[in-house]
């Protein structure tokens, strides 16, 4: 079970001090930049030179890396094993060994699509790691994000580590009665029920309560809201926001006419 | 501006409220199926929940979410898959509407065509992101079709017509016995109660 509430890590930073939608904005640049634009080697440059770079600004390099290979190495291992054997259209064999044979085809494509799935998820990992999701999800509502869209995400965010617990005590209660969780599979298919229902059911309870509690405080109120915090938002990343648009059209561009 | 209107009407403040709930249902249901290592995932039951009891609009924005938080809590390889979670709670809304959800026979039809839609819009995910392979071991039958000679869309699309039906008939079964377990008076509260509400206490 996770204990923490998200992988935010709080440091002083001149990335942790950037708008969070500019940081928003870069990640899903770098995506597209990585997924549209040419060449064999450019996701893994964006990795190399861009992104682990910026960790290391952002004080948070080693957690950045660690995780990073944490989620991402056994698909990778499973990828280059299956695509490098079983990659349709194969020609070049590098070297067989009983019914198998490892093409360079395959490897070529494992190696491409790991990296931009390396870059996928290391940007939104970096933007995770310097961004407090509660600022991000206000400064999307100030830029027009519904409010109930954001109401939902960070009512979640404060709801799954209650409920994580409560899920932790049941597993002990039940078990404490002899409920068999490691057993053969009928019996872990039938160790479900006990531990879904009281969980599902009690928190279903609380739902009524807490939608009289906000609607008292006029949650449907439809006039502007003011806000308590204020986010910087400095010209100079509107400049960088719009070089992203730029990057993603020459991506795009370089994609429809190579 | 009829749609707009009833799309409005679902979302009440119940709604809103249950949604939260319905993804931790998700994201602690998933993660208590990886403890119990059972071959399934059931990481949608708070989605198939909301599409039934609230329509399917609510059903597409928990499903969404969802994802948003699964990318932000556990893993942000959970982003790109949004649009299956986004149909998983469209779907079983219009079964819901459809009235395949009063009949536990129904909840069945329901899973399945929940599982033919997720087949068809993880297919183009798969294939795009992942070149096909992705980290769950369903794609050892991918590589098999792709040695015996199939291209690589049919052979991730058949993996998946395979392996999701066990999958989404369990979580649609698994949304009915909450809903059956739950007060009618609870129920009510909610936009789409006459959905699911058996057809003999239909006025």
């Amino acid at each position: 079970m996770v204990e923490r509430l998200s992988f935010y890590l709080e440091r002083s930073s001149p990335l942790h001090r950037l708008n969070p939608t500019t940081k928003l904005v870069v990640a899903f640049t770098l995506i597209l930049v990585a997924f549209l634009g040419p060449g064999l080697l450019l996701p893994s440059l964006i990795f190399l030179l861009i992104l682990t770079p910026l960790s290391f600004v952002g004080q948070v390099g080693r957690e950045f890396l660690r995780t990073t290979v944490r989620l991402l190495l056994p698909l990778f291992a499973f990828l280059f094993v299956m695509q490098s054997l079983f990659y349709p259209g194969g020609k070049t064999v590098l070297f067989g060994f009983w019914i198998f044979s490892v093409k360079l085809e395959g490897v070529r494509f494992a190696f491409l699509t790991a990296t931009r799935v390396l870059v996928m998820v290391s940007s939104f990992l970096l933007l995770l790691f310097t961004t407090h999701p509660g600022v991000l999800l206000l400064d999307l509502t100030q830029r027009g994000l519904p409010a109930s869209v954001a109401y939902i995400l960070a009512s979640t965010l404060q709801i799954i580590p209650q409920m994580q617990a409560k899920a932790a005590t049941i597993l002990d209660a039940q078990r404490s009665r002899g409920l068999d969780t490691s057993g053969s599979l009928g019996r872990r298919i039938r160790a479900l029920l006990p531990l879904v229902g009281p969980l599902v059911f009690g928190s279903l309870v609380d739902v009524e309560e807490r939608a009289i509690a906000i609607e008292a405080r006029g949650f449907r109120s439809s006039r502007p809201k003011t806000s308590l915090v204020e986010i910087e938002d400095r010209p100079l990343e509107r400049a960088l926001r719009w070089l992203c648009l730029l990057a993603i059209i020459l991506a795009l561009g370089s994609r429809l006419w190579p | 501006m009829k749609l707009i209107d009833s799309i409005k009407k679902d979302f009440n403040t119940m709604t809103l409220v249950l949604i939260p709930v319905a993804i931790a249902i998700n994201v602690v249901i998933g993660q208590i199926v990886v403890l119990l290592r059972l071959p399934v995932y059931l990481d949608s039951i708070g989605t198939v929940l909301v599409g039934a009891i609230c329509g399917p609009w609510a059903g597409a924005l928990t499903g969404t979410l969802s994802n948003i938080i699964w990318g932000l809590l556990i893993d942000p390889n959970a982003f790109p898959w949004f649009p299956v979670a986004l149909f998983i709670g469209f779907v079983s809304g219009w079964c819901a509407r459809f009235g395949l959800f009063r009949t536990w026979w129904g909840v069945i039809i329901t899973g399945f065509l929940v599982a033919i839609t997720a087949a068809v819009v993880s297919t183009p995910i798969a294939v795009y992101l992942y070149g096909g392979i992705t980290a769950s071991g369903s794609s050892f039958i991918t590589a098999f079709l792709l040695q015996t000679g199939r291209d690589l869309v049919t052979a991730v699309l058949s993996t998946n017509f395979l392996v999701e039906p066990v999958d989404k008939i369990a979580t649609a079964l698994l949304a009915y016995a909450i809903i059956r377990g739950l007060s009618r008076r609870y129920l009510m509260r909610f936009p789409r109660a006459e959905n699911v509400l058996p057809a003999e206490s239909k006025k």
